[in-house]
């Protein structure tokens, strides 16, 4: 952590010091970035840090956005890209970028290569884990020149993550099977952020032990796990109502009465998509998820 | 009109109409150039760094090459492997040979290779093997003595591309699960801008490819006669099939490895052109060359500005394009006698 | 005149079992000279092994032992090319399906004249034009060959034959589809190729009257074997096909032409008639 927090001090004086001069920093996956000056116009090609960005108000800098950073609203009225898969290279370019930020989960590898090609430089962003995220906020803020709102950011956050783990600190840990994804049923794995929040919010995932951040499942193995707590993520909702696609469906697994979580009525089913997105906003999802798997501590 | 003024008058009607979808292309797209100035960077008059510049001349022009080089080799294969099948429907998307070819593609990456010009050719090779693996599966299945029976062509030619997608996806599961929707994606068939040392090797193995089956094309007639009779004529049967199956799975692989597998371009270009110039093949073939670059060229630009600025693949256009063409020769050429 | 074709000890089997149904017949020791000129018949039983001494005769196939020559030359030395311009085959059905027309299928016919070239010269053509006309297909030359009816289809592959200028000309079973009309026609013709253009004709048939009425010599083939070579008045004698074809046959004298007209014995069903 220190040495993340040492680099990202040298990240903030050399882009400080030096406004004319190229600065060569090292990006979340440890490659060179060279930057001309400190950018200007930044495209996130990621929900989260977009959602960053805005939270240290440097939206300023922010030139354009993928479809998905919808987060905050104010997000919608920059220019948009298209999706993360596959934005469009010449929307991208018209918005004369001098730095792209994406990640190595959500966008392609042929993406970066094409930007290389283009001589657009791209930093490359990894946050699968609390204190990772919290990295990712010092980077963007040395990046782009608000080094002062992360401070009080990150404090903030870590506050509340500490509240949480105090909170539930005295209960015994239930197992929690939490559905990423309904059919197929998708799951989170050991590299998850979302195991690491379980975990903080007093639960024990039951799909920890798969190394894989996201894991198709198989029903019958869910169940055979014997969950205490089952939390449906519910992704309808999150598109407007207009699709069925991702609606959790409680009553397919109110049929498995010998699951202690089912005999015990601990299935939710809950617009936590905010905890699919990992961004500031993740620390509104523990919260709503610690209340669930532990409603006695919140009392 | 003879055989040979007729293809001249064909090639130079074509390379017409390609010219014109070409400019089209250039002047259509995202990011909102006028015609002057896709002109003036054409020309190398605007400055190398500004937007018009880099939109025209990385990110359009080389799509464009691409998409040519791309059409038109698969219209090429789509042509031989008709001949040699001596069936209307078969291309390489049905024949399942492009799904052997990705499968080679994935298999590259996974071990790192890249769009470098050596890496490009890397990929290059194993998309031809996988190729050559895929057409080879199906021809095993479909050959009964006296020839191929097609419609354990077609089927063998469904069920082999579904083997090697789902090779694909299992393959994509188990190494990089986050990868996966990238890889989907790919799979639908993907014209990005190449860089120009590795369009120079697509170009090399297209052109390669298609040389290799124009020097045939006589031959490839003389075969709807049955082998047999070909024989007779003085045709060397089996060099002929295997010059040109290794050939159209060459032009195949190498489409595939540098823009992902596209579908039913080597079925419509092919059947619009008869309908024009008959079966000859030596009027097919070259023919198929423009006719394919005009055709996925024509399909992509769609395809990125139906919706802008979000994108469609290519390859569903070009298979709106093709599924109604291939159901209508089903309907029509086969009669098939149960 | 000199043998254009020799047969010389010939044997051959069809690979089991995937031949089983076309004969898987073997042909053992046959022996058999056709001469330069000459209307030559092959004749026997269905299975006696007709289509694979045409298929050896044109290197579809090779011996197993024995040698098949053409001019003295053995046949195995011989480039594909080079003995199509010898050897032109009349195969016995058109190819299905067959998306040419009459002139690009008489035009195939040139191809072992000029394998390298893409396209035909204007010599190829001419020579087409002329085995059009000479088969009476001319006016059919645009049409495409399916929708041409049996008889004009069998001209039509027939002047793709004569178009190729060989020395042998093969006819596989150039009756079996044909109306009364068009078998005589086809029997004249035979006759006029063979005089007009000294062109050596081999007639595979299992119409033993067309082939006693053309040709000058025939082979008679029974169960892989020669069973008797000679004129047709020497080979077709009762006897002698009683005994290959396994049934009561008549054999009388045509009295126009003076050759032996071949009849089954039809058995009698309707007793008391």
């Amino acid at each position: 952590m220190t040495g993340t927090a040492a680099a990202c001090q040298l990240l903030a004086l050399l882009l400080a010091a030096a406004p004319a001069g190229a600065v060569t920093v090292r990006d979340m996956l440890d490659h060179e970035v060279t930057l001309a000056a400190p950018p200007r116009r930044i495209v996130s090609l990621v929900p989260s840090v977009t959602e960053v960005i805005y939270a240290l108000g440097a939206e300023d800098r922010l030139a354009g956005r993928t479809d998905y950073c919808e987060f905050p609203a104010a997000a919608r009225a920059k220019p948009s890209v298209g999706g993360m898969v596959n934005p469009n290279l010449e929307a991208l370019v018209a918005l004369k970028p001098d730095l792209v930020i994406a990640t190595d989960e959500g966008n392609r590898e042929e993406t970066f290569q094409q930007l290389a090609r283009l001589r657009i430089p791209t930093y490359l962003v990894h946050a699968t884990r609390l204190d990772a995220l919290h990295d990712m906020i010092a980077r963007i803020g040395a990046l782009t020149g608000r080094e002062a709102a992360v401070g009080p950011l990150r404090d903030g956050l870590a506050r509340r993550v500490q509240a949480v783990r105090r909170a539930v600190a005295p209960f015994p840990r239930p197992r929690v099977l939490y559905v990423i994804w309904p059919e197929p049923l998708i799951v989170p794995g050991r590299q998850s952020l979302l195991t690491e929040l379980i975990d903080v919010a007093g639960g024990e995932s039951v799909t920890s032990r798969q190394e894989q951040a996201y894991v198709r499942f198989s029903v019958e193995a869910a169940v055979a796990l014997a969950p205490q707590v089952i939390v449906l993520a519910d992704h309808a909702s999150a598109n407007g109502g207009t699709s069925n696609a991702g609606r959790p469906e409680p009553e397919k697994w109110r049929r498995f009465a010998s699951v202690p979580a089912i005999r015990a009525g601990r299935l939710y089913s809950v617009d936590l998509s905010i905890l699919h997105r990992y961004g500031p906003s993740v620390v509104d999802g523990l919260e709503s998820l610690a209340r669930l798997i532990h409603p006695e501590a919140f009392r | 009109m003879s055989a040979r003024r007729r293809l001249v008058l064909a090639l130079v009607t074509l390379g017409a109409a390609l010219a014109v979808v070409a400019a089209i292309s250039l002047f259509v797209g995202s990011a909102a150039l006028s015609p002057g100035a896709v002109i003036r960077a054409l020309a190398g008059r605007a400055g190398g760094e500004s937007v018009e510049s880099i939109v025209t001349l990385q990110i359009r022009l080389p799509r464009v090459a691409a998409a040519m080089l791309a059409g038109g080799a698969l219209a090429v294969a789509g042509v031989a492997f008709q001949g040699l099948t001596r069936n209307p429907l078969a291309e390489p998307a049905v024949l399942g040979v492009s799904s052997g070819a990705a499968f080679g593609v994935v298999l590259a990456q996974i071990f790192g290779l890249g769009l470098t010009v050596l890496e490009a050719l890397g990929v290059a090779s194993f998309a031809f093997a996988g190729a050559l693996l895929a057409a080879a599966a199906v021809y095993l299945i479909a050959v009964i003595p006296g020839g191929l029976s097609i419609q354990t062509l077609l089927l063998a030619g469904v069920i082999v591309g579904i083997f090697f997608t789902s090779a694909i996806t299992v393959l994509i599961s188990i190494v990089d699960f986050n990868r996966l929707g990238g890889v989907v994606h790919w799979l639908l068939g993907n014209l990005a801008p190449i860089p120009a040392g590795s369009l120079a090797v697509f170009a090399g193995l297209a052109l390669l490819g298609f040389w290799l089956i124009l020097r045939h094309a006589r031959e490839l007639n003389l075969l709807a006669l049955g082998e047999e009779a070909a024989v007779q004529l003085g045709v060397d049967a089996e060099r002929l099939k295997r010059r040109v199956f290794i050939a159209a799975s060459l032009l195949t692989g190498t489409v595939v490895a540098f823009t992902g597998p596209i579908g039913f371009v080597g079925l419509v270009v092919p059947h619009l052109l008869r309908g024009v110039l008959g079966q000859d093949n030596r009027l097919l073939v070259p023919t198929a060359l423009v006719g394919g670059g005009i055709f996925l060229l024509a399909a992509d630009t769609l395809a990125r500005n139906l919706i802008s600025p979000a994108e469609l693949s290519v390859g569903v256009i070009t298979s709106f394009c093709g599924a109604p063409v291939f159901i209508y020769l089903l309907r029509t050429r086969y009669r098939v006698a149960l | 005149m000199s043998a254009l074709v020799e047969f010389d000890s010939v044997a051959f089997a069809y690979p089991q079992p995937e031949r089983a149904r076309d004969g898987g017949f073997a042909l053992a020791d046959v022996s058999f000279a056709i001469e330069a000129g000459e209307v030559f018949g092959v004749i026997g039983p269905n299975s006696a092994g007709k289509t694979t001494l045409l298929r050896l005769l044109t290197r579809v196939v090779a011996p197993a032992r024995g040698e098949v020559r053409l001019e003295g030359r053995p046949l195995a030395r011989l480039a594909h090319a080079e003995l199509a311009r010898w050897v032109a085959v009349v195969p016995q059905d058109a190819p299905r399906p067959f998306p040419f027309s009459v002139e690009q299928l008489v035009l195939m016919g040139r191809y072992p004249h000029g394998p390298g070239r893409f396209f035909e010269s204007d010599d190829d053509r001419a020579l087409a034009r002329a085995a059009m006309a000479a088969t009476g297909t001319l006016e059919l030359a645009a049409l495409p060959l399916e929708q041409l009816s049996g008889g004009e289809r069998q001209r039509a592959m027939l002047a793709r034959a004569l178009a190729q200028a060989p020395t042998l000309l093969v006819l596989d079973e150039p009756t079996s589809h044909l109306d009364l009309r068009y078998q005589a026609e086809t029997a004249a013709l035979i006759q006029r190729v063979n005089a007009e253009r000294g062109m050596t004709v081999l007639l595979v048939s299992h119409d033993l009257n067309l082939a006693a009425e053309v040709c000058d010599r025939v082979l008679l083939l029974s169960r892989g074997r020669v069973a008797r070579v000679g004129t047709p008045a020497e080979v077709l004698r009762r006897e002698t096909l009683e005994e290959v074809f396994g049934c009561a046959v008549s054999v009388d004298v045509n009295p126009v032409s003076g050759r032996p007209v071949v009849q089954v014995a039809w058995p009698s069903v309707r007793a008391g008639r």
